[in-house]
């Protein structure tokens, strides 16, 4: 029973991290339908950027979070900029466009901070907390507790500003927004800033807790998007469920499994979307005739 | 149509003759690419067709290619035994990862690919089994009897074989009936099952064919490289297919080719600069679906029309003349008798919303029945139920007399109820004659099997499906735009096409979706005179439509409907004056709101 706790608990840090990406892929698809496939590297970017500005320079950890969160953000405007001529036209092509992207970003990487990358400190005291058996590491509830932060942030943005109603309406309607005057293009672009800029949360997150090298985005990304996907694309309840599903798979998968713990996420995943494709928090939508 | 022309023997010949002037190290750079060109042409054919995204390319190289090693080497298999069982092998894992794409598409495909893909990398590098991140060494060579393979030259010449024969069926699927089949369900997945194509079984075609060709190449590949390691097969190594794919032209099997040329030359060309290389294909990817997203091959064909004298490009006139099938319909030779079609208190309900609440209607064989009524009342969803696209939660409907609740879309097609959709829905990158010859093949997808025992026969099926386009295409006057996309046309002709498409599903019952809907006057007058023609061709035709002039004038019954409801029936003078209807569209009674129907 405690061994079962402790593993459920050991996931949490894990799962926070892949709801704040899912998050993240989540903001753009339910203002823009596009699933930003260069979202996994730029988590990748926001790691090493928050790494090097609070290992390298020594910054404090609060400057060199922000400094990565916003820099990630004029990445996403970046993308978004370039591929602009594509929305509307054809969502596919856009979507292998953010693969190029995040080809591009993973090799920038590689070239800047080369292909072995950096342990990061914890930015607290790392201290194990022992609550009736269990141990708790002070990280792990300060992820937690930053992450919590963030989606309640991103939360009250979306459902009671002005813009964050404007965005949820350009999703729904193109044209009904444009006629009932948002500017799409201007919500499409705050969108990926947004994305990106949680990307980057996630990014210096997941530090301390992983090794920050250019394959991260990989590995954090493809969980986060399918923890998007398997809470229901475009819900933040859903990025929050699915998330800590996938750090509960991957907590528990690991040990005597760990060679087929991949295997083992992907093959139930799989099973998950052929079951309910629209995942667990979200509404089918009828393909009109 | 498969032209030979020179181009191609010429290519073979140049493939042949390069080993004889190329030094060792270039010739295996030349395996290379060509390995690499098997493997592209597959995805090309699973994508780029298909309109599958599919990111487990890499994954079904490498399938391939660790089956055969491992029985090989571990089991000591016989290579030519051991091939055919990894090719097998291959094919069962594509079809493994195509069983997700049966429920979802697009973005959602590519993720559950992509992980499926990661999750098999993952896999061999941590199995025992699998060597690990070693690989797997010490593989044998081919060796026919009295010819040994392991050589450049030979090793060449067997894959360059496998590269003719793999391009060959590759680009007679692209220009026959199961390419035409991929690119229709590619470009719009309801109108292809409309026009009678299974899309789970094309769904797991397409899959099955990038594993045979995946297979193919991984075979290949592991016994000329006597080596494999798991990075190999990597993500890398998918997203540099993608690149290869996307520059070359999604669809099209020599841009897939020419992409395959190109980054490995450029690969080899940059070693040492690794990391740049990605940096440029990756930029290149963006690069091109930005500014020529059909690749360099849709740059290549448009630079083709727009040079090409004997293709000239046809203007196409904005008033497009009056729609006007001839008489050379067949005419069944029995003209059918009873009732064409019958709705029994059919019943859909959308999120506790009736869309559809205990419809009943009749409709007489040979008749033109009209269905009216508000927006929103329900008449698009009937006709979604009708022709299979929605499934009813309550009711029955028969067809001939026999029941069809709930049958598939593309068995609705093979039944005989043929349609087109409120808003347009052809297929946008299929020529005019395309879009035709898509909905004049009946046979079910099991015929594909011809394409391995007797490809002749879907040559002459070809031959005569195209004539029969061209004539139907003559009664509807859009021959002269035969070879345009669909989607250049103009907006009437592009109805026009549709209803022609339709027809060429040779339905015994035909629903139209407001056909009048953005005509102009010529333009419905000409609408009203083919409708009439179809019905005297035997069809009996259902028509949903606002424009009153039309529904007055053609159709003889009419059925009304209101909020999910038949809120009346019978000839249009009838309905016409029937209070119920005049409330329903326009409020209350009034003399004037009389006048106005």
């Amino acid at each position: 029973m405690t061994y079962f706790l402790q593993t459920l608990v050991g996931g949490l840090g894990m799962g926070a991290v892949y709801a704040l990406v899912a998050m993240g892929f989540s903001i753009v698809y339910r203002t823009m339908g596009l699933v930003n496939f260069a979202h996994a590297d730029v988590v990748m970017i926001g790691a090493f950027l928050a790494a090097t500005l609070f290992v390298t320079m020594h910054l404090p950890f609060v400057v060199a979070f922000t400094a990565a969160v916003l820099l990630t953000g004029v990445i996403g405007l970046g993308i978004e900029r370039i591929l602009r001529p594509l929305e509307s036209k054809d969502l596919n092509l856009m979507l292998i466009g953010t693969i190029g992207f995040g080809i591009v970003l993973q090799s920038a990487a590689i070239l800047v901070w080369g292909s072995f990358g950096v342990a990061v400190p914890t930015p607290i005291p790392n201290v194990p907390i022992d609550i009736g058996g269990i141990i708790v590491t002070t990280y792990q509830l300060f992820v937690l507790a930053v992450s919590g932060i963030v989606m309640l942030v991103l939360y009250l943005f979306l459902d009671r500003t002005k813009l964050g109603t404007a965005m949820q309406a350009a999703a729904m309607d193109r044209s009904a927004a444009t006629a009932m005057g948002v500017n799409v293009a201007t919500a499409n672009a705050i969108a990926f800033a947004i994305g990106s800029g949680i990307a980057a949360v996630a990014g210096a997150l997941v530090g301390p807790l992983l090794y920050v090298n250019p394959a991260l985005g990989v590995y954090v990304g493809i969980k986060g998007f399918a923890a998007a996907i398997l809470g229901g694309f475009g819900s933040i309840p859903g990025a929050i469920v699915g998330g800590q599903i996938f750090g509960l798979i991957e907590a528990f998968a690991s040990g005597p499994l760990s060679a087929y713990s991949e295997l083992l996420t992907f093959v139930v995943f799989a099973i998950a979307m052929m079951v309910r494709q629209t995942g667990i928090f979200g509404e089918r939508t009828v393909d009109r005739a | 149509m498969i032209r030979i022309g020179f181009g191609k023997p010429l290519l073979v010949a140049l493939l042949l003759v390069l080993p004889l002037v190329l030094d060792t190290y270039t010739i295996h750079v030349a395996i290379l690419i060509m390995l690499f060109a098997i493997v592209a042409v597959g995805l090309s054919l699973v994508m780029g067709f298909g309109g599958q995204v599919n990111l487990a390319q890499a994954a079904f190289f490498g399938a391939g290619a660790y089956v055969s090693a491992l029985l090989t080497t571990t089991y000591g298999w016989n290579p030519w035994l051991a091939a055919p069982v990894a090719v097998l092998a291959t094919c069962a894992m594509a079809l493994a990862v195509a069983v997700p794409a049966l429920r979802v598409q697009s973005h959602y495909l590519g993720i559950v690919s992509l992980g499926l893909a990661v999750a098999f990398s993952s896999l061999l590098s941590n199995s025992d089994m699998t060597g690990g991140a070693s690989g797997i060494s010490k593989i044998p060579p081919l060796v026919l009897p009295g010819l040994d393979l392991s050589g450049p030259h030979d090793y060449y010449y067997l894959v360059a074989t496998a590269l003719i024969l793999v391009v060959g069926f590759a680009l007679f699927i692209a220009n026959t009936t199961l390419g035409r089949r991929f690119k229709a369900m590619r470009d719009d997945v309801l109108a292809a099952a409309a026009s009678g194509i299974e899309i789970r079984e094309y769904r797991l075609m397409a899959f099955l064919l990038a594993g045979l060709i995946g297979g193919i190449a991984g075979v290949l590949y592991a016994h000329n490289a006597r080596y494999v390691s798991p990075d190999t097969f990597g993500l890398g190594v998918m997203f540099l297919l993608l690149a290869m794919v996307i520059i070359g032209g999604q669809d099209s099997i020599w841009g897939a080719i020419v992409g395959a040329v190109l980054l490995i030359t450029a690969r080899n060309l940059l070693t040492g600069v690794q990391t740049y290389q990605q940096l440029v294909y990756g930029g290149l990817i963006v690069a091109t679906v930005v500014f020529a997203p059909r690749g360099l091959a849709g740059a290549a064909s448009d630079l083709r029309r727009r040079f090409d004298l004997r293709w000239p490009s046809i203007p196409i006139p904005w008033t497009a003349g009056p729609v006007l099938p001839s008489a050379k319909l067949t005419v069944p030779r029995s003209w059918p008798q009873g009732i064409a079609l019958r709705v029994d208190s059919v019943s859909k309900r959308f999120r506790g919303v009736h869309a559809l609440d205990g419809v009943s209607l009749e409709v007489e064989a040979g008749e033109i029945h009209g269905v009216i009524g508000p927006n929103g009342s329900g008449k698009t969803t009937l006709f979604n139920v009708i022709s299979g696209i929605y499934r009813p939660d309550g009711g029955r409907v028969l067809l001939w007399g026999q029941d069809v609740t709930g049958r598939r879309s593309f068995r609705m097609s093979r039944l005989g109820v043929a349609r087109t959709f409120q808003n347009l829905r052809l297929f946008r990158q299929l020529t005019v004659l395309e879009n035709v010859m898509v909905a004049l093949d009946r046979d079910p997808a099991q015929a594909h099997i011809r394409y391995l025992v007797a490809p002749w026969l879907v040559m002459r099926d070809e031959g005569t499906r195209r004539a029969r386009a061209v004539r139907l295409l003559e009664d509807f006057d859009l021959h002269e735009v035969a070879n345009e996309l669909a989607v250049n046309l103009s907006y009437g002709r592009q109805r026009r096409l549709e209803i022609a498409r339709a027809l060429a599903a040779t339905p015994t019952v035909l629903l139209l979706d407001e056909p009048a809907a953005g005509l102009n006057g010529a333009e419905q007058d000409g609408l009203k005179v083919t409708i009439r023609k179809i019905r005297d061709a035997g069809v009996t035709v259902i028509v949903i439509e606002h424009n009153m002039n039309l529904v007055m004038n053609v159709c003889e019954r009419l059925t009304v409907f209101g909020h999910g409801k038949v809120i009346a029936a019978g000839t249009p003078r009838e309905v016409a004056a029937n209070p119920v209807v005049i409330e329903a569209y326009l409020g209350q009674g009034t003399p004037e709101a009389e006048a106005v129907l």
